[in-house]
C-alpha cells in the first residue's frame, strides 16, 4: 500500500494531495501541464521535500514532517521512477544498466544479494530481459538502442531493482501511439504480476485511461476528484473537472434555471432521443471533417457562456452553416450554479461497451 | 565551455588536415555518406545550386580552415625549422641541463594533484548550483581567472612572503614559500586553478542530474553515485580541464618569476638562457617544454574522444 498525504511547495503554488494506492492497483494522476503532478511523484520518490505530510509505502514510513520526523533518503526508499527520458546510464552497457541496482550500496542490495546467493540472479536478468524483448541487446550500449528499446531497458532495470512502488512520469509521451500502447500494456501486466502499487502521471486522458484502475484529477496543485476512471470521466465532480476531461461545452438545461449540462463532443448522437439524455437544437456555426466522421460547432440558445458554440462529433455530415441541427447529449453530467455536480444517484453507465481491463483489449504487441 | 569533440567538426577537421593546401582539394569526390554530404544543396526558397558551385565553396572553406590552422601552428613549425640536432645536443648535454625539466614535471604533477583534490569538489558544487549566491561564487572564480599572472605573483608575495602571517607559520615549520619548490607549486596552482575549475564545472554541468537521481533511486548513496555515474560521465571533460591546467602549470612564468625564481623550471630556464647566452641556446629548452607538456593533453584528448566513441556504441 502506498499512501501519501502531503503539501509540497512549488515556486508558484502549493501542491496538496492525499492518495492511496493498493498493491497491484494503478493510479493515474491526470491534469494539465504544470498542475503539480510531477512534483507529487518527486515527493514520493524523496527527490523533493514536502512542507508537511506523511508518505508511507508497504508499511514503512518514508516521510513524516510531524514528530518523530522521518525522511528516508531516495536510495533507501525502494521506489522506482520512470521518466520520459529513459535515463539509461550512457557509459554502461545495457547489461550493466540492468544489474545496476544489484551492485548498489543500499537496502535493496541485501534483498537482491540473497537472491544472487541462490544462483538465480543471472537467470532473473535473462528472464526479465527476454520478457521485455531486449534479451539480444544486453551487450549493446544504450545509444545504439531505439527509443522503444531504451524504454524497455529502463523498465527492466526497475523490475530487477525490486522496487516496492512504480512511479511513471509520462514515460511514453514522446513515442508514437502504437509503441505507447504496447509499452503501457506491458507495464500494466508487470504491475499486476509483481503486485506493486503504481502511479502514472499523464496529461492525456486516453493515456491515463489505458493504464489506470483509479483516476485522480489534479489542477493547480489541488486534487479535484479521484475515483474509477469511468466514474470520473462520466460524472465529473465540478465544471473544472469536466473541462479537463474533455467536456468542451456547457448548455443550460431547459426547465432547470441555473443548471448546466456538460457536453462532451464524443457523447452526442444525432437527432432527438429524449429518453437517452438532453436534446439540443441550434444552428450550425461551422463544421469540418474529423477522422471518419464530422465535427460541428452548434450555437445553442442556452450555451454557457452565452453566444459560445458547443462542439460535437457526428457520424454524418451536418447541413451547411446556418441550418438547424438537433442532437442528443447522452446522459450528460449536470452542474449547479456553484459549478459543482448536482447530486445524482444513478451510477454511470456506458451503453455500448463493457468496461474491460485496458490491457486485454490492447493485447501484446512488439513495438520495434 | 564544451570540450566534447563535435563529430561533424572533428570529421571536417580530419579532412582539412589531409587536404591542407593540396591543389586538388576542390576536386575531391567524396564517398557516399562522407563529409561533405553529396547531392545538390537546396537553399531556402532558392533554385537548384548550379553544378560546380558546391565543390568550389567546399574548396574555399577547407582552404580557409587550413590557412587558419597553419597560422595557429606557425610558432611550432618555426620552432622545428630553427632547431638542429647539433644545437639540441650541445645545449642539453652539459651537466644539470635537464634539472629544470625534472623540476617542472615534479611541480606540475604536484599542482595537478592539488587541483584534483581541492578544486574538483568546488567545481562539482558550482555545477550543481547547491551553493547560496551562486553568481557570487562564479564571479569569484572569474576574478581569479582574469588576474594577470604577474599580478598573482606580486599578490602572492603579500600573502605567503616571509613577513606575512602565513609566511611566519611556514617558518615555524621550517618551510618557506619564497624561492623554493613549495613556492613554485603555489605559483603554478594559482595560475592554473581557475582554468581547471571553469573546465571541470562545465564537465560536471554536462552530466544530467536526472541520471544521478535515477542512480540514487536504484539504491546508491550519493558518494557511490558520484563514483559510478557522475565521475565516469564527467571524466572526458575533466580530463580536458586537467590538460588545460597542466599546460598552464608547465608554462607558468609570470607568478613564478616573482615568487619562485629558484629552483628553475623550464620557462625560467628558457628566460635566463635567453638573457645570458641568446636565442639559439634557449630554443632547445622550448622544444623540451613542448615535448614534455604535450603527451598528457594529447593522451587526455585521445582518451576522451575514445570514451565518447564507446558511449556511441
Amino acid at each position: 500500500m502506498l499512501k501519501a498525504d502531503v503539501e509540497v511547495d512549488r515556486r508558484d503554488f502549493t501542491v496538496r494531495a492525499a492518495i492511496a494506492v493498493a498493491p497491484g492497483e494503478r493510479l493515474a494522476l491526470f491534469g494539465p501541464s504544470g498542475a503539480g503532478k510531477t512534483t507529487l511523484l518527486e515527493a514520493i520518490a524523496g527527490l523533493v521535500p514536502p512542507r508537511s505530510g506523511t508518505i508511507e509505502l508497504a508499511g514503512r514510513i518514508l516521510t513524516r514532517t510531524g514528530k518523530p520526523r522521518v525522511a528516508v533518503p531516495p536510495w533507501q526508499r525502494r521506489v522506482g521512477l520512470l521518466r520520459q527520458d529513459p535515463g539509461l546510464f550512457p557509459h554502461l552497457s545495457v547489461r550493466a544498466n540492468l544489474t545496476y541496482a544489484r551492485t548498489a550500496s543500499s537496502v535493496i542490495q541485501a534483498d537482491v544479494g540473497s537472491r544472487a546467493a541462490g544462483g538465480t540472479a543471472g537467470a532473473e536478468l535473462t528472464e526479465v530481459a527476454d520478457a521485455l524483448g531486449i534479451g539480444s541487446l544486453l551487450a549493446a550500449m544504450p545509444a545504439r538502442l531505439s527509443g522503444g528499446q531504451q524504454h524497455r531497458a529502463a523498465l527492466a532495470r526497475l523490475l530487477l531493482a525490486h522496487c516496492d512502488a512504480l512511479l511513471l512520469d509520462e514515460p511514453y509521451s514522446g513515442l508514437d501511439a502504437a509503441l505507447r500502447r504496447t509499452l503501457t500494456a506491458l507495464v500494466v501486466r508487470l504491475v499486476t504480476e509483481r503486485n506493486v502499487p503504481a502511479i502514472l502521471v499523464a496529461h492525456e486522458l486516453a493515456d491515463a485511461q489505458a493504464f489506470a484502475t483509479q483516476l485522480a484529477v489534479i489542477d493547480h496543485g489541488q486534487l479535484l476528484q479521484a475515483g474509477p476512471p469511468d466514474r470520473v470521466v462520466l460524472r465529473p465532480a465540478s465544471v473544472r473537472v469536466a473541462e479537463l476531461t474533455g467536456y468542451l461545452g456547457l448548455a443550460a438545461v431547459p426547465g432547470n434555471p441555473g443548471t448546466v449540462a456538460g457536453i462532451h463532443p464524443d457523447r452526442v448522437v444525432a437527432d432527438a432521443a429524449p429518453e437517452r439524455g438532453l436534446v439540443l437544437t441550434g444552428p450550425v456555426a461551422a463544421s469540418r471533417p474529423a477522422g471518419a466522421g464530422w465535427e460541428a460547432d452548434i450555437l445553442l440558445p442556452g450555451a454557457q457562456p452565452p453566444g459560445s458554440a458547443v462542439t460535437v462529433r457526428l457520424a454524418d455530415r451536418p447541413g451547411p452553416a446556418g441550418s438547424e441541427v438537433t442532437v442528443t447529449a447522452i446522459d450528460p453530467p449536470l452542474f449547479g450554479p456553484d459549478g459543482l455536480a448536482l447530486a445524482d444517484a444513478s451510477a454511470p453507465r456506458r451503453e455500448n461497451e463493457a468496461h474491460a481491463p485496458a490491457f486485454e483489449r490492447i493485447g501484446e504487441g512488439n513495438g520495434r | 565551455m564544451n570540450w566534447a569533440p563535435n563529430p561533424v567538426s572533428a570529421r571536417a577537421a580530419r579532412r582539412s588536415e589531409g587536404f591542407a593546401g593540396q591543389p586538388w582539394a576542390g576536386q575531391v569526390r567524396t564517398a557516399p555518406g562522407s563529409w561533405p554530404p553529396r547531392g545538390r544543396w537546396r537553399g531556402p526558397g532558392s533554385a537548384v545550386v548550379p553544378p560546380g558551385v558546391r565543390p568550389a565553396a567546399a574548396a574555399v572553406s577547407i582552404g580557409g580552415a587550413a590557412l587558419i590552422w597553419l597560422a595557429l601552428l606557425a610558432p611550432v613549425i618555426t620552432l622545428l625549422t630553427h632547431l638542429s640536432w647539433h644545437s639540441i645536443a650541445s645545449a642539453l648535454s652539459y651537466p644539470g641541463a635537464l634539472d629544470p625539466l625534472v623540476t617542472s614535471v615534479e611541480a606540475g604533477g604536484v599542482t595537478l594533484a592539488v587541483l584534483l583534490c581541492v578544486c574538483t569538489p568546488l567545481a562539482w558544487m558550482l555545477a550543481r548550483g547547491r551553493l547560496p549566491f551562486q553568481r557570487v561564487w562564479e564571479a569569484g572564480v572569474l576574478c581569479s581567472l582574469l588576474l594577470p599572472p604577474l599580478v598573482i605573483g606580486l599578490l602572492l608575495v603579500f600573502m605567503v612572503g616571509p613577513y606575512t602571517a602565513i609566511g611566519g607559520l611556514l617558518g615555524h615549520l621550517n618551510l618557506s614559500a619564497t624561492n623554493t619548490f613549495l613556492a613554485l607549486v603555489i605559483a603554478e596552482v594559482y595560475e592554473s586553478a581557475p582554468y581547471y575549475v571553469v573546465g571541470a564545472q562545465a564537465a560536471f554541468s554536462a552530466v544530467d542530474p536526472r541520471l544521478e537521481q535515477q542512480a540514487e533511486l536504484l539504491g546508491d548513496r550519493p558518494r557511490r553515485v558520484f563514483r559510478r555515474v557522475t565521475l565516469p560521465l564527467a571524466s572526458p571533460g575533466l580530463a580536458m580541464a586537467m590538460a588545460v591546467a597542466w599546460a598552464r602549470a608547465m608554462g607558468a612564468f609570470g607568478a613564478v618569476i616573482i615568487i619562485a625564481y629558484h629552483p628553475y623550471g623550464l620557462p625560467l630556464q628558457i628566460y635566463t638562457t635567453l638573457e645570458q647566452t641568446g636565442l639559439p641556446t634557449a630554443l632547445p629548452y622550448a622544444l623540451v617544454l613542448l615535448v614534455v607538456a604535450l603527451p598528457l593533453p594529447l593522451a587526455a584528448y585521445i582518451w576522451s574522444a575514445r570514451a565518447q566513441g564507446r558511449r556511441r556504441g
